[in-house]
């Protein structure tokens, strides 16, 4: 077990050392210089671009530029090109944004997705299931901004809330439960957007669980004694259809990062996933590598947690 | 002679030992049967054309529809309207004398646009998947057939000198990086000379060394590549690149290997065990002949599962990089830029968002509607008896 642990450590340690490299390499060696954004801003003189890149060390070569970054970085104390703001902290402001949209869409996708894929396994080849499965297709073909946009006409003629943005411009004298309702308004399309691919993929998954357990003899030798289905299904079957989804846990973790571009510049949310936008049409590289490295870091831990979680839940896997 | 002849003839077992169907006889039977498999592909089928059809009206220097016709008297109609012949210069009248999805706010016709826009789709969508099947075949193939080979000391230094060479040569010093490039070839042709002559030496115990094997390090690649945002370094790299469609393609078909290297290494490790290749060894089939015609067709299933699918998300993707304005220069019309544009009028033009957003819709289903059917049919597990 500890062995496990140590090489597993190492081993992710290796790979996010190299991530860096690669995500390093591929924003600088690609064409054009963040000095030469704008060259046409008149505040951009050649003594102040040769200013600014000495002061972020452009002037260097790569290698000790990804040295001081990485140095940087890991001190806590890179600084966005853009504003000159701290990178962490502009990060951990917009990432409190886009929790709540994660979390909800979290909630949303695990609690409806579950009961969809069990029943439709239980009902196998009826209505229910192939409507589940075409409605499953259609959630993951649909392109997420022309959804929203369908989901905005509706919501926005039918019950006239507003939906765009994260709270009501000027409503400081509403009253809290105002206050409360407008926010939750304004929380669910984004969140339910962010589930709708989730519910369709977990969905399924869970249904082709439940399918394989319920073909095992166990499950025959169950129904042939004479249980009633319900505890055939949810306590002989289903318990062991679980095993999987438990490893899951552990790969949610990226999402926690990587926040919808798409959606949150439709809703004007200002989360995770616009701030990396916004970086990105502003070649402000520190924000671009930050974002990555944090979300190479998470995948990776993600990955380490489902299968630490795996050894703890399967009895079957020893090492 | 004549008789034997006649006696096999008379065989009636020499009929029944051929198989009833053809392979492509079941394969459509399955199909057939699998309603929502056999719609994907008649959708397909269709779009296929259109885009096709779409590429010849639309393209050249005086197109059959002109989608980037400008008719400012004549913006935001709506769908099947006439047009109006008092305004407009004869130029101007639009072929199939109806706007038959409509105009954008310049006036433009939606209809010949949506059909431009097809084959963006088509194009993006095929290329790309190209792309990452021939990178993850190969990149599966060597890790499982060349797997447990270890990658000697003195290779890795060769292949660091001349990529650093390489690198060099191309971006800050030329002279510096000629000067290692032909080290590292120096090395090479030294290395394969020296080989016998230093065996058993401290100095090849170093040079020589195991390090690790091609299958790590494939996979190790594989991690690192899993540990990239897809989608958030899709938009870094398109956005730091020059806009062009073929980066688009380039740059989705490179960030989606990875899936398909891991099927074909499954398969390859699990066919490479198997008997018929074994057989193949012992006739003295080379090894290339063995990898394209005996073990890549048999490990195809899966990918062309996977390329299916692969196809209706990068087709997604690239909606979503032309809605953000990535991709393809403005006056080129594609189903995510028109959507784009229009979502300033989604109110006064619903059509502008809908049009667009159906057709991906319907296309990207039909894809993933086909894929699933044909993993359902490929897989013969899941096949019932007849």
């Amino acid at each position: 077990m500890l062995s496990f642990i140590g090489r597993s450590v190492i081993q992710k340690l290796v790979t996010l050392f190299l991530v860096s490299i690669v995500s390093f390499l591929i924003i600088h060696i690609a064409p054009g210089e963040p000095s030469q954004v704008n060259p046409l801003n008149p505040k951009f003189t050649p003594e102040i671009v040769e200013r600014f890149r000495k002061a972020f060390h452009l002037d260097k070569p790569l290698h000790v530029q990804y040295f001081y970054f990485y140095k940087d970085l890991l001190t806590g104390k890179t600084t966005s090109w853009k504003d000159n703001q701290s990178v962490l902290k502009k990060i951990w402001e917009r990432f409190l944004n886009s929790l709540p949209l994660f979390i909800v869409g979290t909630l949303i996708t695990w609690t409806i997705s579950f009961p969809i894929g069990i029943r439709a396994a239980i009902a196998r080849g009826g209505i229910y299931d192939r409507s589940t499965t075409f409605l499953a297709y259609l959630l993951i073909s649909i392109p997420g901004f022309f959804f929203a946009y369908i989901l905005i006409i509706f919501v926005v003629t039918r019950f006239h809330v507003p939906v765009i943005g994260m709270e009501t411009f000027g409503l400081r004298e509403a009253t809290t439960i105002h206050m409360i309702m407008d926010r939750i308004w304004h929380l669910l399309l984004p969140s339910v957007l962010g589930a709708t691919g989730g519910v369709a993929i977990l969905s399924r998954y869970v249904r082709s669980q439940m399918l394989e357990v319920e073909s095992q003899d166990y499950v025959r030798t169950a129904k042939a004694k004479g249980l009633p289905p319900e505890q055939v299904h949810y306590k002989h079957a289903l318990r062991n259809a679980l095993l999987p989804f438990v490893t899951m846990f552990g790969l949610i973790l990226p999402g926690l990062i990587g926040g919808s571009v798409i959606i949150e510049s439709i809703f004007s949310w200002p989360g995770m996933g616009r701030m990396a936008y916004e970086a990105i049409l502003a070649r402000d590289y520190p924000v671009i590598l930050t974002v990555n490295f944090i979300s190479a870091v998470l995948v990776l831990a993600g990955t380490f947690l489902s299968d630490l979680l795996y050894l703890m839940v399967d009895p079957r896997i020893r090492l | 002679m004549n008789t034997d002849k006649k006696e096999f003839a008379a065989f009636p077992e020499e009929e029944a030992l051929v198989p009833s169907r053809s392979r492509a006889q079941e394969f459509f039977r399955l199909l057939n049967k699998n309603r929502l498999a056999f719609a994907g592909l008649a959708i397909f089928i269709l779009f296929f054309l259109t885009a096709v059809a779409g590429l010849v009206l639309t393209s050249g220097t005086k197109p059959v529809l002109d989608p980037a016709l400008v008719r400012l008297p004549e913006k935001l109609r709506p769908p099947l309207s006439r047009p109006n012949l008092q305004v407009l210069r004869p130029e101007q009248i639009p072929r199939l004398g109806i706007y038959l999805l409509g105009t954008d706010d310049l006036g433009r016709d939606v209809f010949a646009r949506m059909l431009q826009g097809a084959w963006v789709s088509l194009t993006v969508g095929f290329v790309a998947v190209g792309i990452s099947v021939v990178v993850g075949i190969f990149m599966g193939g060597i890790a499982g057939y060349f797997g447990q080979e270890q990658i000697r000391a003195d290779r890795i230094l060769v292949l660091i000198l001349l990529f650093l060479g390489i690198g060099l040569a191309f971006l800050a010093h030329p002279l510096l990086g000629l000067l290692l490039f032909a080290l590292g070839i120096c090395l090479w042709i030294l290395c394969g000379r020296a080989k016998l002559r230093l065996e058993g030496s401290p100095w090849a115990r170093f040079l020589f060394a195991e390090t690790i094997s091609v299958d790590t390090l494939i996979m190790r690649l594989v991690d690192i590549m899993l540990c990239f945002p897809s989608f958030f370094l899709i938009l870094t790299v398109v956005a730091l690149l020059p806009a062009s469609i073929y980066n688009i393609m380039i740059v989705i078909g490179l960030t989606s290997w990875m899936g398909t290297t891991r099927f074909v290494r499954a398969e390859f490790l699990s066919l490479r065990e198997q008997d018929f290749v074994t057989a193949a060894k012992a006739l003295g089939v080379s090894k290339w002949r063995i990898i394209f015609r005996h073990m890549i067709p048999n490990a195809m299933a899966p990918v062309l599962v996977s390329a299916t699918i692969g196809i209706a998300t990068a087709i997604l993707t690239e909606a979503g990089l032309s809605f953000l304005g990535f991709g393809v220069p403005p006056p080129h019309a594609t189903w995510g830029n028109i959507l784009s544009d229009g979502k300033r009028f989604i109110f006064d033009a619903p059509w502008l968002t809908f049009e667009p957003g159906l057709a991906i819709l319907i296309v990207v289903l039909s894809f993933n509607l086909f894929g699933e059917g044909l993993r359902d049919i490929l897989n013969p597990k899941l096949r019932e008896r007849y």
